[in-house]
């Protein structure tokens, strides 16, 4: 929101013109052009390809972060003039235009060392404020305030919304809640479909676990339209593979699994497990987590699987997560989208702490389809080997007193509309 | 006196070998909380060198130790934002809520207790006590969101959270309190009816003396002996209360710092956190000890 970057992602999750539009010559050269849009930075500064230059060649030059791995495939950064780039690249990339969507920070800030993680300066339609227990935010476009504010119990949360301390709540509350909060006759929740996916990630290297069929038994185990329909927030649907059926690299022929509580049972003594089969199923301290765990291990029990539930802290259950210390995890992609998850996710390649092929799945075909960037058969392919239980797309929802408009939840749960928002009694 | 005093040399000490194993013992890698998942091995190795995490365990005491003897309590390794100014601002804030709580408490759990014990059988010992094990039964993290409901969302007397005005220390002091307070009204009442009984008292009273000055010259000095302990010893719970406390109400003080460090893995944070809380501990039962004397002639401490 501070920021605004070249690229942002349309509707089908395909890199569309956000400050650029851009050309390649071929997989390793393209060119960006800046429209007029956003090229004012909150300093007074106007965004000229320098500053874009600028702002990659920082980021390949830093150390201590992510990032520079993500562009270390970045041979140049060039401004050509003022409102013209070019990034050459080490090895072709098809797929390059979707990463630029760092925002474009002042080359002249950058020169001088700024604290942008204190006093970030941007071009986007927020403008930073101050940051002392909340974060203050200025539309440029009104000078509309906003405050955020981090409320970390849930409860409270809910009572500053009735008691309007606060205008808006967005994602993360107990679906109880948001059903009360439906009733209010001082609140409205509006509710959307989302893409974060949620799943269960096998350790491929566990014995039992090994055996696809077993992995196939615990995902007939599992009534997720029941869990959607029920224990989650409206907006929820099953899910299939990690990108939604709707994204350009979705996969609209995979089903979800349907709960098959006898079949999941006769594989599993098919594949010669003996009853009960025990697994050990570590997650967060999340209370939404834990409960959605107990439902899961009620379901599983039918199919003669005895699911034992850890949950941990974050960073204990984070940690063992890496090191590959787990049978059964539970996560959620956030805000994915570019196929490129795949290769992160689940090439052999990947384990951590390069990627996160947690659960070390070794397939030589699956790393060929990921390296020829053939999407429609690397989902299917992962599908069948299943180092993952697909579990569900999480609906998004805001909820906001009935003096707030022009606000939609995103379906990843971003805070974009805040470019948008209104308080009636302000119009 | 100074034979307690150098007793707490070696406490120290041993708080800070065991908060810095503490720390580093717990599963979670600080570089990779900070890096994630896509770093290169070398970025993290830097990293990892940069903050002195590559050397062995015993390397890092030392050198932790040489600098909190020169008052350098290092820098987060996550805002990397000098420690000494962190706790600086949390500091005072905990120390204003923990007071309030303490004050609170004692109004409060002092009183109730002396009634109690003066009407005992009675409905207000009945009701002082049922007050009390109700109060002690409830957690902070339900109790707090219920005086929210009631004070903030029925009655709208005050905020339901966050540190904006005077009035929004009331309803976490009063969390923070309540415990103590229970505890207060049960030990003050059961050392009260001890001491009601002795002989003193009975010869007070046989001197004709008026009842309140019974009471309250003669029995509450000698029932308050067990109850100051108590006092010194809860303190330290109320410092850990706060932790609680502190998330729920969005109270910007140490114990949520503490909180926030150990989710982040930001050693050097969590220990000075955890430091901090102990020093408080050690000074407050050295407290304890000097009032206990102070009220109680049968204890004295050698020079």
């Amino acid at each position: 929101m501070i920021y605004r970057s070249l690229v942002d992602f349309d509707a089908q999750f395909r890199a569309a013109p956000a400050l650029a539009t851009w050309v390649c010559a071929d997989d390793a050269h393209c060119r960006f052009t800046l429209g007029e849009d956003g090229r004012k930075f909150h300093d007074g500064t106007r965004l000229t390809a320098e500053d874009v230059a600028a702002t990659y060649n920082s980021l390949r030059a830093l150390k201590d972060t992510p990032l520079a791995a993500e562009f270390a495939n970045i041979a140049e950064v060039k401004a050509v003039d003022e409102n013209t780039v070019d990034f050459t690249l080490k090895s072709a990339d098809s797929q390059f235009p979707a990463r630029l969507i760092i925002g474009i920070l002042p080359a002249g800030l950058i020169a001088r060392n700024h604290d942008f993680a204190r006093h970030p300066v941007g071009s986007g339609a927020l403008k930073f404020v101050a940051w002392k227990r909340a974060l203050t935010l200025e539309r440029v476009a009104d000078g509309q305030r906003i405050t955020l504010e981090e409320v970390r119990d849930p409860t409270v949360r809910v009572l500053k919304l009735l008691r309007g301390e606060a205008d808006l709540l967005q994602g993360d509350l107990p679906p109880e809640l948001v059903a009360d909060l439906k009733t209010r006759p001082e609140t409205r929740v509006l509710e959307s479909p989302g893409t974060n996916y949620s799943y269960l990630g096998f350790n491929m290297q566990d014995p039992v676990l090994r055996d696809v069929n077993v992995r196939r038994a615990v995902t007939l185990a599992i009534d997720r339209e029941a869990i959607a329909r029920q224990v989650l927030v409206g907006g929820s649907r099953s899910a299939t593979a990690i990108l939604p059926p709707e994204h350009w690299a979705g996969n609209a022929a995979l089903k979800p699994a349907p709960y098959e509580p006898e079949i999941a049972r006769a594989l599993l003594t098919q594949a010669g497990v003996k009853l009960p089969l025990r697994l050990v199923y570590k997650t967060s301290t999340d209370a939404q987590r834990v409960r959605l765990a107990t439902i899961m291990q009620a379901q599983m029990r039918p199919a003669g699987i005895e699911l034992e539930i850890r949950s941990l802290d974050w960073g204990t259950f984070y940690d063992d997560v890496k090191h590959g210390k787990f049978q059964l995890y539970g996560l959620t992609w956030v805000g994915i989208k570019t196929p490129e998850i795949y290769r992160f996710a689940f090439r052999g390649d990947h384990a951590p702490p390069v990627g996160a092929n947690r659960g070390h799945l070794q397939d030589a075909e699956l790393d060929a389809l990921i390296d020829r960037q053939d999407w429609q058969a690397v989902t299917a392919r992962v599908d069948a080997l299943l180092p993952y239980v697909s579990l569900w797309y999480e609906g998004q929802f805001a909820a906001m007193r009935r003096d707030v408009t022009d606000y939609a939840p995103a379906p990843d749960g971003n805070w974009d509309a805040l470019a948008t928002i209104k308080k009636r009694s302000e119009q | 006196m100074l034979k307690r005093l150098l007793g707490i040399i070696p406490v120290i000490f041993g708080v800070l070998l065991l908060t810095f194993l503490l720390a580093h013992l717990i599963p979670g890698d600080p570089v990779e909380v900070m890096l994630g998942e896509s770093a290169t091995a070398a970025d993290r190795s830097a990293l990892r060198a940069e903050l002195g995490l590559d050397q062995p365990l015993a390397a890092q005491f030392v050198r932790y130790l040489g600098k909190l003897a020169r008052g350098d309590f290092g820098a987060s390794i996550h805002s990397h934002e000098a420690i000494s100014h962190l706790l600086a601002q949390r500091i005072p804030a905990t120390a204003r809520l923990a007071l309030l709580s303490l004050v609170i408490a004692i109004a409060v759990g002092l009183p109730l207790g002396i009634i109690a014990a003066l009407r005992h059988r009675r409905w207000p010992d009945r009701l002082a006590t049922l007050s009390a094990l109700t109060l002690s039964a409830m957690p902070n993290f339900w109790l707090g969101p219920l005086l929210m409901l009631v004070f903030a969302l029925w009655l709208g007397w005050l905020p339901v959270s966050g540190m904006e005005g005077a009035s929004s220390i009331a309803l976490p002091a009063l969390t923070l309190a309540s415990g103590l307070a229970a505890i207060l009204t049960r030990m003050t009442r059961a050392s009260m009816l001890e001491v009601l009984n002795e002989d003193f008292v009975r010869t007070a009273r046989a001197k004709g003396l008026p009842e309140r000055v019974v009471i309250l010259r003669h029995a509450l000095k000698a029932a308050l002996l067990p109850v100051v302990t108590v006092v010194g010893l809860q303190l330290g719970s109320l410092l850990a209360g706060t932790v609680i406390t502190e998330t729920v109400f969005g109270w910007e003080g140490l114990g949520r710092l503490l909180v926030e460090s150990i989710e982040k893995r930001d050693y050097p944070v969590l220990q000075a956190c955890v430091l901090v809380i102990a020093l408080t501990y050690v000074a407050v039962n050295l407290l304890t000890d000097l009032v206990y004397a102070r009220l109680d002639p049968r204890v004295r401490f050698a020079a």
